[in-house]
């Protein structure tokens, strides 16, 4: 199974899925000019690893710093992609949210994805 | 003359509390270069960590919304043209952002941010929520922002939003163009 890496830049995080490791990093800031053309190729990426895969467990790191409403919406479909393979591998997927602790936008973000995705484990991490 | 014209220019805004200010061509690039400029000037003003995101995630989601929406006008041969000001005035941070719209977007516009502006901070928190779960607006090929952008705007904003639209004096295609400002305040 193929790892994906795609290096940051000033609007386009870090993407860092380690499939191989089960370990799946998303960090730095996201607001490219345009946030489906980005993250749409991850998803599908996303996808395909997830369909292929069965009771295993992932850890996905959550260590964005920004990101813009679009890609707030797409974020919030991906973790749709992963709360499905939670729902169909119970306990599988653990998801790390790490938030600034001053930052109440991306903890808030991470309160509507717990309340929203159930089957996912979620734990918060503030950063001070 | 000119240089007296700009010192006041300068001396003005200075004493009003400009942090920033930018108007003309609008590209991914130059709001990177603007982004990273106001995040430093916050940190320069020793400006606390919370708000100073508030300020830069309000100041992106208004300028790519302008770049957006402004249209390509031949004045400026096909770039996207937009105005932005962030200022200080009574311990709260403003932003203001200005560009131009077509005519026929107007009131679609209005018809989304009217209703934000008659909301409670409860009822936009709620208003956001649906609309992130919305998955129809996904599709839609004009809003980019998947209505998120303004209701993020609404939501971060300690005072209610505020939007004007005004005939464009300044241009040669008054007949097809608006004016389109919004306001912010952190």
């Amino acid at each position: 199974m193929s790892d994906l890496f795609i290096a940051a830049s000033s609007d386009t995080p870090e993407i860092d899925f380690q499939f191989s490791n089960k370990t799946l990093t998303i960090s730095g800031e996201a607001y490219p000019e345009n946030g489906v053309e980005f993250f749409r190729p991850i998803l599908k990426n996303l996808q395909s690893h997830l369909n292929s895969m069965s009771g295993e467990q992932l850890e996905f790191n959550f260590k964005l710093t920004y990101f813009n409403s679009v890609s707030t919406k797409i974020l919030y479909s991906m973790f749709e992609l992963l709360n499905e393979y939670a729902k169909n591998n119970p306990n599988c997927v653990l998801l790390n949210w790490f938030h600034d602790e001053e930052d109440d936008m991306i903890l808030s973000f991470g309160l509507d994805i717990q309340e929203d995705f159930t089957w996912i484990d979620f734990s918060a991490i503030a950063i001070s | 003359m000119l240089i007296d014209v700009f010192t006041v220019f300068r001396e003005e805004a200075d004493a009003n509390g400009i942090v920033f200010y930018y108007s003309g061509i609008l590209s991914q690039n130059v709001i990177k270069t603007m982004g990273d400029s106001l995040k430093q000037k916050l940190q320069i003003q020793d400006e606390s960590g919370a708000r100073s995101r508030k300020v830069f995630s309000t100041f992106i989601e208004m300028i790519q919304n302008a770049m957006h929406y402004s249209p390509s006008t031949p004045d400026s041969e096909g770039a996207k043209e937009g105005s932005i000001i962030v200022g200080r005035e009574n311990g709260k941070y403003f932003i203001i952002c200005a560009n131009f719209i077509e005519k026929q977007f107007v009131p679609r516009i209005r018809e989304k941010l009217d209703p934000i502006l008659q909301m409670s901070a409860e009822e936009i928190k709620q208003a956001y929520r649906a609309q992130l779960k919305n998955e129809q607006h996904s599709e839609d090929s004009i809003s980019k922002g998947a209505g998120l952008g303004f209701l993020t705007l609404a939501r971060d904003s300690i005072e209610p939003i505020e939007y004007a639209i005004r005939e464009c004096v300044s241009t040669n295609d008054e007949d097809q163009l608006s004016c389109f400002y919004l306001k912010a305040t952190i």
